[in-house]
């Protein structure tokens, strides 16, 4: 037993509830609730009502023993967790394979008569065998999507400037919009896929010569409006998903018709990848009990040669 | 002489079914019913290329199977403001060019040419296909890296994209087109080859599923072949479909082609 007064005991309990507005775990841990707490009210982002960034497994009252952040909580990912020690993961994408992000298939709509309610799925091997890992390790998982992509500046952006090496041309404001040194396009290409570690992601509108110097960043998932606004100030735009019948076609029709403009897809994951890793940067900064790391995902694609 | 309202007509009389005068995506994208066809293009995106390439051949009149202003609704307050919307209408003018898009009573038709295109060109045989029209095909079995190199030797795509173990054997396909892409985890499928499909945060998250099967040994496989050229193919049913009841003028299949290339 520790040689500790009563007296002495509370004080230090009432310290670390001044510290923080909710009570540690046994000795002095960090629970997984706190760190979400501790995150809510450091992001610099109001909380929405409505929200993906929410428990996904695990129980939050669990002290946490180390974080691993990651644009998307795989198996393996979950493994190097497991090896690494940590058991809260923060994961920027859904872990159960769906928005509904639940250990069960959502239901199939659309089948069956109207005025029946459809029958639970049948069981899936894959995500049955997920959750029995999570609950093997006494893993938690949090998804941290909707408010990291608020901050300020956009840390996803931020992570892509790191990993490309930009940070030198890479001004006091926006990172997602940057002016390198002139190079061409298939020379940027082959940069971005070596710096992002793409395997067969990769996919590009406009001419391999284009000389290019205004790069702007599109990280994640992003819809023609953001193309088009972002378009007319850049040379090209490097993304990580948008609609084929939109931001692709639009590319497509301003190349041909003599804009000196291109596009570098590289997928959504790929893309998040750096802003997580970020992520872990900042969380050392506001959860200082334990150790935050960065496990990146490979790119999932791969193209026959 | 025939004008684009006779053609539309024509179309939706032998498509055998009521047209759905609700639909916002089948309808005129530029110019009028009283535009007077000289020649008809089929193709799946109306690109400026498409339309260039068409007025070239004598086509003033463009079935498309997508949008023509970059989004789904083809809303032109939208994209109005952006140069290359001006400059590609300002050619259309210029040229006489009318589109009217066919995309939902396309997917309406029985059978679908999107679909009859895609495994025609993929050399699905029907004798392969699980029940007519089922887009659900059992192969002799293959590997997943075979099965990929072949999608890519037959449509000629630089950037299809696969996940998944290129040794897993696989035998059962299930065909999607455009976006209309099947989940991966139907127990009755291996592998799933369709155009487009949303990474993640989607109905079923196919490439994240895809990565966790790999991890547990389960063969899966997710074939992207690109929106464009998974749809492009049908467009070819399409225009000699559109020939058979308009012998006025010359139909053709005018190719979109893939938007991309792929880095080494």
């Amino acid at each position: 037993m520790h040689p500790i007064s009563r007296r002495k005991f509370v004080a230090l309990i009432a310290s670390s509830v001044a510290a923080t507005p909710l009570a540690r775990g046994i000795g002095g841990a960090v629970t997984a609730q706190e760190v979400v707490d501790r995150i809510k009210k450091n992001v610099g982002v109001d909380w929405k009502q409505e929200t993906v960034d929410t428990f996904k497994a695990g129980d939050p009252s669990t002290a946490v023993t180390g974080i691993v952040t990651t644009a998307l909580a795989s198996l393996e990912v979950l493994g190097s967790a497991v090896k690494a020690g940590a058991n809260l993961i923060v994961t920027c994408e859904p872990t159960f394979y769906a928005k509904a992000d639940t250990p069960t298939p959502p239901v199939r709509r659309g089948f069956g008569p109207p005025d029946i309610p459809p029958s639970p799925p049948s069981p899936d091997p894959v995500f049955s065998a997920k959750d029995a890992f999570i609950k093997k390790h006494n893993l938690i998982v949090w998804r941290f999507s909707d408010h990291w992509r608020l901050r300020k500046p956009d840390p996803f952006a931020q992570g892509l400037v790191n990993v490309l090496g930009w940070s030198k041309f890479a001004g006091a404001g926006d990172p997602g919009h940057l002016s390198i040194t002139e190079t061409s396009l298939d020379t940027l290409v082959s940069h971005v896929k070596k710096s992002l570690k793409s395997r067969g992601g990769m996919r590009i509108v406009g001419d391999p010569k284009l000389r290019v110097q205004k790069v702007a960043l599109l990280p994640g998932s992003t819809p023609i409006q953001s193309s088009l606004k972002t378009l007319p100030d850049a040379d090209v735009i490097i993304a990580g998903e948008v609609r084929e019948w939109e931001s692709v076609e639009y590319v497509r029709d301003t190349v041909a018709l003599g804009g000196k403009k291109s596009l570098i897809l590289v997928g959504r994951i790929v893309s998040e990848n750096p802003g997580m890793q970020v992520c872990a940067q900042w969380l050392k900064t506001i959860i200082p009990e334990v150790a935050s790391t960065w496990v990146p995902v490979g790119d999932p694609y791969w193209r026959p040669m | 002489m025939i004008s684009a309202g006779e053609v539309v007509a024509r179309i939706k009389t032998n498509l055998g079914f009521l047209w759905r005068q609700t639909t916002y995506r089948d309808t005129f994208k530029f110019g009028g019913p009283d535009t007077v066809v000289k020649g008809i293009a089929t193709t799946m995106f109306c690109s400026y290329d498409v339309i260039r390439r068409a007025a070239e051949a004598g086509c003033n009149m463009i079935i498309p199977h997508e949008d023509t202003y970059w989004n789904d609704r083809d809303d032109v307050t939208i994209v109005s403001g952006d140069p290359a919307y001006k400059r590609k209408v300002d050619f259309m003018r210029e040229h006489d060019i009318v589109i009217f898009r066919m995309h939902d009573h396309m997917h309406a038709q029985k059978p679908d040419f999107i679909w009859v295109g895609l495994a025609r060109a993929l050399g699905l045989e029907s004798k392969y296909e699980t029940a007519p029209q089922s887009h659900h095909f059992t192969l002799p079995e293959t590997t997943l890296g075979e099965l990929a190199a072949m999608c890519q030797k037959r449509l000629g795509d630089q950037a299809l994209r696969v996940v998944g173990d290129p040794k897993a054997k696989v035998s059962r396909l299930q065909l999607g087109v455009g976006y209309a892409t099947p989940s991966i985890n139907n127990p009755d499928v291996d592998v799933v080859v369709s155009g487009e499909q949303q990474e993640s945060d989607g109905f079923l998250d196919s490439p994240a599923y895809v990565l966790d099967a790999m991890t547990l040994g389960i063969p899966k496989g997710w074939i992207m072949l690109g929106h464009s050229v998974s749809e492009e193919q049908g467009m070819l049913e399409m225009a000699q479909w559109i020939k058979s009841f308009t012998p006025e003028v010359p139909v053709q299949l005018i190719r979109t082609g893939e938007p991309f290339w792929a880095p080494k």
